[in-house]
């Protein structure tokens, strides 16, 4: 589904700088059609990402398998890219890069809480 | 009106808050129902019209109070005579989460074992616990800095035996977990990275990534499958534990169970039982919680004569993503919330009503930045007194970069509902999370109910106190699991099955004879109640409480109890009759009229229970909240177990 795809390029981008989109009002298809078309140019530079657009397409409509793949995806990504990140502070191998989730004495990661 | 007094018999030390509400007239410990001296032990649970009228005979009253029990008498016989499933084994465990898999797993070495989980066996509170599991493994750290905290934490309403338990032994079970395969993340020294969390002196929350309580339960799960002791009988809905009484104790031979696939009652007779059932977030509208927490455990001992303490003590978060606010609403009802993190209010999120008013500072000096639980009750108090669904929570006024760079996965979350969180507030409202009462454990995990012990979520064992400290409750499942496997199989090895036990308990009845219309229409029903049960408790429930609302509450949902067991018995529904939907919401009753009962009889302010006309803490009431089973002179359907006889009044 369109917009599922779209966050997960937005959770992917994230560290790298992003053209802002011209989100115009609420109304979902254009923040959707919008900010997608923004972010096209980033989608096509590897292969990785252009397979997602097709993944994209087939999904479309079918909101829970691509919400699973999402996160999945995330987790493979996460794992892929922290699999030799050792942390400069703290020494942790794979840990979870940027802040460390504990820094406000909850558990977060990218702003979810999972335990307090 | 509250007392406290000494506890007769059994295992506890010290004296208790008991409710002497209405409900609990006959609060001192009696047994529920009284065939001493009157029929053998063995037919003492049979219902079939033959021995009803035995009973009669041996001179107990009856009483009628409730109009349902007309067709009683022909009903169960019909029942008795039918056949069924019936399967033996050692040992039975009710539910599949940290603490059932860890426990199965040792008892397997000394008997057979079912594990009766009602959805898929991954689908526990533990499988969405993302923190870590705390436990002293730092040579500069200690099991007395872990004690305090707890202690502290739990707002000195402790057991300080269990905390001392559980911080001691918390890191052999740890060692152990790795041992059986479960993979901690580690620092480059090769030592066990260890986090430290709000609350914690020192770093020692071990952790898998950022899904510890996943990783754990893959790692049992493993170990489970492969042990060939061990049977897993998934979808398996727990209905009632198989009770006897024997003179004056209350004896666990087993458990009922619907297989929801197949719609087949199943009868498991065991020698020993654990409940390992977990929570109860759904009691509320908003929580963390699976779907599967609905309190079945917590019900089921209740009902069993088990004694259930502190359930007033509910944790929420206070700032979940609220869907009502979303602009694009999911398209279906999200089944465990979305907590957002106190980094955003940390990191200068600004709090505020629909009307766009910054309430904070009406509440407390710090603003966003006061403690959880001043913020949680902020929220909460501006939702009631306003009469509104949610709070907003802003950080659009940050730098557009950092947002999206700290909360990558709050703005996709909000982004695919419609909501740009650099432009706009992020809508939010408080969530429950974690029972800290339950079932009350002794230090084996030991109940006052013969051969029922308890672990995890679904037990309350002293740790918690009036509020758990972070990354505790992992920790108390492993321990108390671990703990109870000794003296389960010293009882195992004194008890025989009794393989004609199966026919003293009238067996459970799958609705077959209502028909798809009726059963459609109780269906609907019954959703239809669990949300405005829920809409109660949040509303009169909450986190800020007083005693009218309580009062309130408990007449609301006495209401709601009569309303809806009324319908379907009007519609043809069966006291032994049983569905997933109805059971579960039977035992949603059962945990929300003990935690209101609970809350009630708290008349101070301490960790999670708040009181507006009992705000503080009163050193005379730091004492655990103890409901002693009742006698059902005026039980309901939820309060019986499905098997129990008829109102019987006990001998007062």
């Amino acid at each position: 589904m369109a917009k599922t795809s779209l966050s997960r390029l937005f959770a992917s981008l994230s560290e790298h700088s992003i053209t802002k989109p011209s989100f115009t009002g609420s109304r979902s298809d254009s923040v959707t059609r919008s900010a997608y078309n923004s972010v096209t140019r980033f989608v096509c530079s590897s292969a990785q990402e252009t397979q997602l657009i097709r993944e994209e397409r087939s999904n479309e409509g079918d909101r829970e398998a691509a919400k699973e793949n999402l996160e999945s995806v995330n987790k493979e990504e996460d794992e892929g890219e922290d699999g030799d990140h050792v942390n400069k502070e703290t020494g942790e191998v794979g840990g979870p890069k940027g802040p460390e989730p504990t820094r406000y004495g909850d558990w977060e990661r990218n702003g979810r809480c999972s335990d307090f | 009106m509250a007392a406290s007094i000494a506890y007769v018999g059994g295992h506890l030390q010290y004296g208790v808050n008991f409710c002497m509400g209405q409900s609990y007239k006959q609060a001192i410990w009696v047994p529920s129902v009284t065939f001493n001296g009157c029929l053998q032990r063995e037919l003492s649970w049979s219902c079939g019209v033959s021995k009803f009228l035995q009973i009669r005979k041996c001179n107990l009253f009856r009483s009628r109070t409730n109009e349902n029990w007309k067709s009683f008498g022909t009903v169960i016989t019909s029942a008795y005579l039918r056949d069924g499933s019936t399967k033996y084994f050692d040992f039975a465990v009710i539910g599949s989460g940290v603490a059932g898999l860890r426990y199965a797993l040792e008892v397997a070495k000394h008997g057979s074992v079912a594990i009766i989980t009602k959805a898929e066996p991954h689908e526990s509170n533990t499988n969405y616990a993302q923190g870590g599991v705390s436990a002293v493994l730092c040579p500069s750290d200690s099991v007395e800095s872990h004690m305090q905290d707890t202690i502290v934490a739990g707002a000195y309403l402790c057991d300080e035996e269990s905390v001392k338990v559980v911080c001691t032994e918390g890191p052999d079970r740890i060692r152990e977990l790795i041992a059986m395969g479960a993979s901690f993340d580690h620092g480059d020294d090769g030592n066990l990275h260890l986090a430290r969390e709000g609350g914690h002196s020192h770093h020692r929350i071990v952790h898998a990534a950022d899904m510890t309580g996943r990783e754990i339960e893959r790692a049992l799960l493993e170990a489970v499958v492969n042990d060939p002791n061990i049977s897993v009988f998934k979808h398996h809905f727990a209905i009632d534990l198989l009770t006897s009484q024997d003179g004056s104790d209350t004896v666990c031979h087993g458990i009922d169970a619907l297989n929801t696939e197949t719609q087949e009652v199943v009868r498991f007779i065991s020698k020993v039982t654990l409940l390992a059932s977990g929570g109860a977030g759904h009691i509320y509208p908003s929580t963390t919680n699976p779907l599967v927490a609905t309190g079945d455990g917590m019900a089921m001992a209740h009902r069993a004569q088990a004694v259930i303490s502190n359930m007033e003590f509910v944790q929420f978060h206070p700032t979940a993503l609220a869907d009502e606010g979303l602009p694009i609403k999911p398209k279906k009802t999200r089944e465990n919330s979305f907590l957002i993190t106190e980094a955003v209010r940390g990191d200068g999120g600004i709090l505020y009503n629909l009307s766009m008013e910054r309430f904070m500072p009406l509440y407390d000096g710090r603003a966003e930045l006061a403690p959880r639980d001043v913020v949680a009750r902020s929220i909460d108090d501006q939702l009631k007194k306003r009469n509104e669904k949610y709070v907003l929570l802003d950080i659009s006024h940050k730098p557009r970069e950092k947002i999206l760079s700290h909360f990558p996965n709050i703005a996709n979350e909000c982004l695919q509902h419609g909501l740009d969180i650099t432009q706009q507030p992020i809508p939010v409202v408080p969530a429950a999370h974690y029972m800290c009462g339950g079932v009350r454990a002794g230090l084996q995990g030991e109940t006052n109910v013969h051969g029922l012990y308890v672990a995890g979520e679904v037990a309350c064992t002293g740790l918690h106190g009036a509020n758990r400290l972070a990354s505790n409750s992992l920790l108390e499942a492993l321990v108390f699991a671990r703990r109870a496997v000794q003296p389960s199989i010293n009882y195992m090895k004194s008890s025989s099955l009794d393989l004609s036990a199966s026919s003293l308990w009238t067996r459970p009845l799958v609705p077959k004879s209502l028909g798809s219309d009726v059963m459609h229409k109780i269906l609907r029903i019954t959703k239809e109640v669990r949300k405005e049960l829920q809409s109660i408790m949040w509303k009169y429930v909450g986190i800020v409480r007083s005693t009218s609302r309580l009062q309130e509450a408990e007449q609301k949902i006495g209401k709601l109890e009569a309303k809806w067991e009324t319908y379907l018995f009007e519609h043809g529904w069966q006291q032994t009759m049983v569905a997933l939907e109805a059971c579960e919401m039977r035992n949603l009753f059962c945990c929300a009229k003990l935690v209101v009962s609970s809350a009630l009889a708290r008349n101070e302010s301490r960790g999670l229970h708040y009181m507006t006309d009992f705000p503080h803490l009163e050193e005379s009431k730091r004492l655990p909240t103890v409901i002693f089973p009742s006698s059902h002179t005026t039980g309901t359907w939820s309060s019986r177990q499905l098997h129990q006889q008829p109102i019987v009044k006990s001998m007062v």
